[in-house]
């Protein structure tokens, strides 16, 4: 469970504030001031002693990484995941490494591969530092040089990310300058206050930033190297850098990222083989990663990490209570499951711990405020169609049935254990009331003699709703429930189910009615780096369902900008503006004024009640082997936070 | 008949450039494309692609051009330098994918066949002998479950089985040690433990059909008058049966044979899915469903070459087996 704002979760979400010098935190401590002898696992202890690898005190940096985890643990074992194939690194299992790391309970952002860092007073500065004497996979030192390359070469070079770094670098479309101060010291800089860029670090889309050995990457550079790359690409049968890049370096989410087991890297398990087409793949211990226990042990204490692919849900099911799998993946661990993993429990040789759910909402549903037919467009934006449709959802019996007893109701709204927690923007309108549904709907939506609803021009009113059976099957069953009790308000309403396949056509056709998809990063500060989400904005994946409005946005910010073809700009009402408004500035301040507008970024969303949400997502479980230790005792799942990941997979031991 | 095998050669030619073009075609036929699968598959586990990051994926595998250069791209590919492209999803060259699914597939299809002709063929023999007996309407009854049960219904009841029961491991066609290891020994008596799973799920349907097909044709024979003439020269009754009216009666069974390379190299894929084979199935499956163009053309291709051989492989055996078929040929 994220915690409730303490002085230490403060210190964090304000980390953009007046810090100035390396905030005190328990992993920085220095360990060479407490350790003269380091340990490390007996095979590479062998290794050490028949001139294979250096000592261990040469291999790690000058002040390693301090991780105190809940017990000392013992080198050895296999940790065993299961694999989709393709792309290893969902980093919520595998390759959370990042330069500055979310803690184990989420609360605050602490030290990595970066020791500390300072933020200039105005947030406009940030600058990292690394630590002296680490080392990559193979031996070579870990620089500022690393970060650079990174940065100038691979992020943004023009012939790679053809079009340009990601937004998470940048705030207010300005991206950073990014300097070396000295070997250990890299510097991100901008003209404005960045509000979040410390947060963005620690999650998914900072991991790039210590992806990438120069020493090693530039025989994958077209300029640097530009005949060994022709060599390789011809051998590979391309003739396009970019594909070829991508297809055969990679970054982050690439598939071909983990396949070249010579790339060298900082996570706490390496390669030794390719990945891609392989059937079970096993990563070994990297003898340079960088962090210690309390006891000036090296970590990570397992010795290798397995992944075996398993190509359907049922058959990961089937392995994990079969008991091959150390910790259940994500996708089979839900509430529907409990039944099965308990009573397999024995036999599998595993416990089952809960796993709290970053997601702020199991489904969201927005209606097309701008809909290209006026008279729906009219209906969906008026706030008692909205407010009477979600008097008329059962959310009690919802979770009862569907969810199994467990979550509450609950609005689109921050999580009550973050900071941004708004209690009207989260409760209001759940109470499942069908006379006031029934008040608030024939103010929009008249009945007439035949006791028909009726829009604004007099006819009949019908709508639709699209759901993706596939991608969360409770939706199916809550909105089989929803369609019972719209009906007994009048609303004539078609809840369309779609295969995973075809859902993206209907998501995007023009005509839609209204889209339902899952609530994410509610949790602790994410909603702070998720404004997107609560303005129907889902990257390009899916710009929401409020066409015109985000049209007016993107021309409010870059009056040049092309909109998509059929897509009006339609000016939204004055407290519509404001929010998306809000959405631009709140990255930009920090302390207290951000605060501040978050806190009038929620008020005005409890006000308007854009989107409509069932209830919070609980129930969630893994199953870990018995003998795996250090386990938190509760994990986090998230995706900004990409849990289980931060719990510190370097501290697992199994017991003997 | 050599040159009833050129003219049959040469007749297979435009049919497959028909194939192969229509394939494509109705692969690409669905609104997006393998970076929209790709995009959503990232939002369903919380990732966003930004629109830069969407078009440069997609101009790097050549989605952003005409679906008729694509077709060319990858056809002239494969007929000038045997290159079947590259899979999106697996960002390996396609042959790199298919072929090591290959050998195993075979392996399993050749095994779960002779699972079929073994138990199925005596069987068909003896209920058609022995008809209306007790033996006769157990094997029948029998013969209707394994019709009618389907295929990955009885894998899941077998796996559960052979979990619960037997406390086998199931899923996979090896043990966990050998599967990336180089083949063994060892390797092989693995497959073999394996191995006998899937092939009675894969073989129950198949062996109730052959079954049914024999008793049947062998129920006409051995009516006939030669059977009658035979027996009355005092023949042996069990050589009698086997050197003629079965005989006859296989006829009809082997001619029906012509799917059969279609059968060894995409058969089951429900049933490999659910006991997680490594074998094609489940890989063309997964093509078709992200809409990886040059892996699914390309296997739907190697499918449709095996039909046009497997068709002419069993226009040569009856050919054969019967001159009339041999000299009707214009």
């Amino acid at each position: 469970m994220i915690k409730k704002p303490t002085s230490a979760m403060l210190a964090g979400l304000l980390a953009a504030t007046a810090i100035s010098g390396v905030p005190a935190m328990a992993q920085e401590t220095t360990a060479s001031a407490m350790c003269s002898v380091f340990g490390e696992a007996p095979q590479l202890a062998d290794r050490v002693a028949s001139g294979d690898l250096p000592p261990v005190e040469q291999r790690l940096p000058k002040e390693p990484l301090v991780i105190r985890a809940a017990e000392i643990g013992t080198y050895g074992g296999t940790l065993v995941d299961s694999w989709g194939g393709g792309n290893l690194a969902d980093q919520r299992h595998f390759g959370y490494e990042p330069l500055v790391r979310w803690s184990v309970d989420g609360s605050e952002v602490v030290p990595a591969i970066a020791k500390g860092w300072e933020i200039s007073e105005d947030a406009t500065r940030y600058t990292f530092f690394l630590r002296e004497g680490m080392k990559w996979s193979d031996g070579h030192p870990f620089t500022a040089d690393d970060i650079l390359y990174w940065w100038d070469r691979v992020e943004n070079n023009p012939k790679i990310m053809t079009g340009g770094p990601r937004g998470e670098f940048a705030v207010d479309g300005e991206f950073p300058a990014v300097t070396k101060v000295d070997d250990f010291t890299v510097r991100f800089e901008w003209t404005k206050p960045n509000g979040l860029f410390l947060q963005h670090m620690a999650g998914p889309y900072g991991q790039r930033v210590v992806q990438f050995p120069a020493h090693y990457m530039e025989r994958f550079d077209i300029d640097a190297n530009p005949e060994g790359v022709a060599e390789l690409m011809q051998a590979a049968g391309t003739t396009n850098y970019a594909s070829w890049w991508q297809g055969n370096v990679g970054s982050y989410n690439d598939p071909a990222q983990f396949n070249d087991p010579d790339r060298p890297s900082v996570h706490g398990w390496i390669a030794t083989d390719t990945i891609l087409g392989k059937e079970r793949i096993t990563f070994v211990r990297n003898p340079y990663y960088f962090a210690v226990d309390a006891d000036c042990q090296q970590l990570p204490y397992i010795d290798n990490r397995t992944w075996m692919h398993t190509s359907d849900a049922e058959v990961t099911l089937l392995q994990v209570i079969q008991g091959n799998i150390t910790i259940s993946p994500r996708n089979i661990s839900i509430p529907q499951n409990r039944a099965v993993f308990f009573d397999n429990q024995d036999a599998g040789g595993y416990r089952l711990v809960n796993a709290t759910s970053c997601d702020y909402n199991t489904a969201v549903l927005n209606f097309s405020v701008n809909h290209t037919d006026p008279v729906r467009a009219e209906v969906f934006q008026s706030k008692d169609f909205r407010v009477g449709v979600s008097h008329a959802i059962n959310r009690q019996e919802i979770i009862d049935t569907v969810y199994l007893g467990q979550g509450e109701p609950f609005q689109p709204a921050p999580l009550p254990n973050s900071p941004f927690y708004n209690e009207a923007m989260a409760k209001n309108y759940t109470e499942f009331d069908l006379d006031q549904a029934n008040q608030y709907l024939d103010r929009i939506l008249p009945r007439n003699e035949n006791g028909v609803r009726v829009g604004p021009d007099g006819e009949p009113f019908r709508f639709t709703v699209d759901i993706n059976a596939d991608f969360k099957p409770d939706t199916v069953d809550a909105f089989q429930l929803i369609e019972r009790t719209w009906q007994q308000v009048g609303l004539d309403v078609t809840i369309r189910y779609h295969a995973n396949e075809l859902f993206g056509n209907f998501r995007s056709a023009p005509d839609r009615d209204a889209v339902v998809w899952v609530g994410e990063n509610g949790c602790g500060q994410l909603p702070l780096l998720n404004l997107d989400r609560f303005m129907n904005h889902y990257g390009y994946w899916s710009k929401g369902n409020w066409d015109g409005w985000a049209a007016w946005d993107t021309l409010r910010l870059n009056p040049g900008a092309t909109l998509a073809d059929g897509v009006e700009p339609v000016t939204p009402p004055e407290n519509i503006q404001r929010l998306y408004e809000l959405r631009s500035i709140i990255p930009t301040r920090v302390g207290e004024e951000q605060e501040a507008l978050m806190k009038e970024f929620t008020d005005l969303h409890a006000e308007e009640f854009l989107s409509i949400g069932l209830a919070t997502p609980a129930g969630f479980y893994r199953s870990v082997s018995n003998d795996l230790r250090n386990v938190p005792e509760e994990f986090i799942e998230g995706w900004l936070y990409p849990g289980p990941a931060p719990s510190n997979f370097a501290t697992y031991y199994f017991a003997q | 008949m050599l040159s009833f095998v050129i003219r049959r050669t040469f007749y297979a030619i435009p049919a497959l450039i028909a194939v192969s073009f229509i394939s494509f075609m109705v692969i690409a036929l669905p609104p997006g494309d393998f970076v929209d699968r790709l995009a959503q598959e990232r939002a369903a586990l919380g990732d966003t692609m930004t629109a830069t990051e969407i078009q440069s994926l997609r101009a790097a595998y050549g989605l952003d051009r005409p679906v008729l250069t694509q077709y060319w791209t990858w056809i002239s590919g494969i007929v000038l330098r045997g290159d079947f492209g590259y899979s999106f999803s697996w960002n390996l060259p396609v042959s790199e994918v298919i072929w090591p699914r290959i050998g195993l597939t075979v392996v399993l299809s050749v095994a779960s066949l002779l699972f079929i002709w073994v138990v199925a063929i005596p069987i068909g023999i003896y209920s058609a002998v022995r008809r209306y007996s007790v033996g006769d309407y157990v094997f029948t009854f029998i013969g209707f479950l394994g019709l009618a049960i389907p295929n990955f219904l009885l894998a899941l009841a077998v796996m559960y089985v052979a979990f619960t029961v037997f406390g086998q491991h199931v899923g996979g066609l090896f043990s966990p040690q050998y599967v990336e290891a180089p083949w063994s020994w060892g390797k092989v008596m693995d497959l073999f433990a394996h191995l006998w799973l899937p092939m009675i799920v894969l073989g129950t349907a198949g062996t109730a059909n052959v079954i049914r097909v024999i008793r049947a044709n062998l129920i006409d024979e051995v009516r006939k008058p030669y059977v009658t003439a035979a027996r009355a020269k005092g023949m042996v009754e069990t050589r009698l049966l086997l050197k003629y009216p079965v005989r006859h009666a296989l006829n009809p069974f082997v001619s029906s044979q012509n799917d059969i390379f279609v059968d060894i190299i995409s058969g089951g894929t429900i049933v490999a899915i659910v006991m997680g084979l490594q074998t094609t199935g489940p890989l063309l499956l997964d093509a078709l469903r992200t809409q990886d163009m040059n892996m699914a053309a390309s296997f739907i291709l190697m499918l449709s070459v095996l039909v046009v051989l497997g068709t002419l492989l069993s226009d040569l055996v009856l050919g054969w087996l019967d001159p009339r078929i041999r000299y009707q040929q214009g």
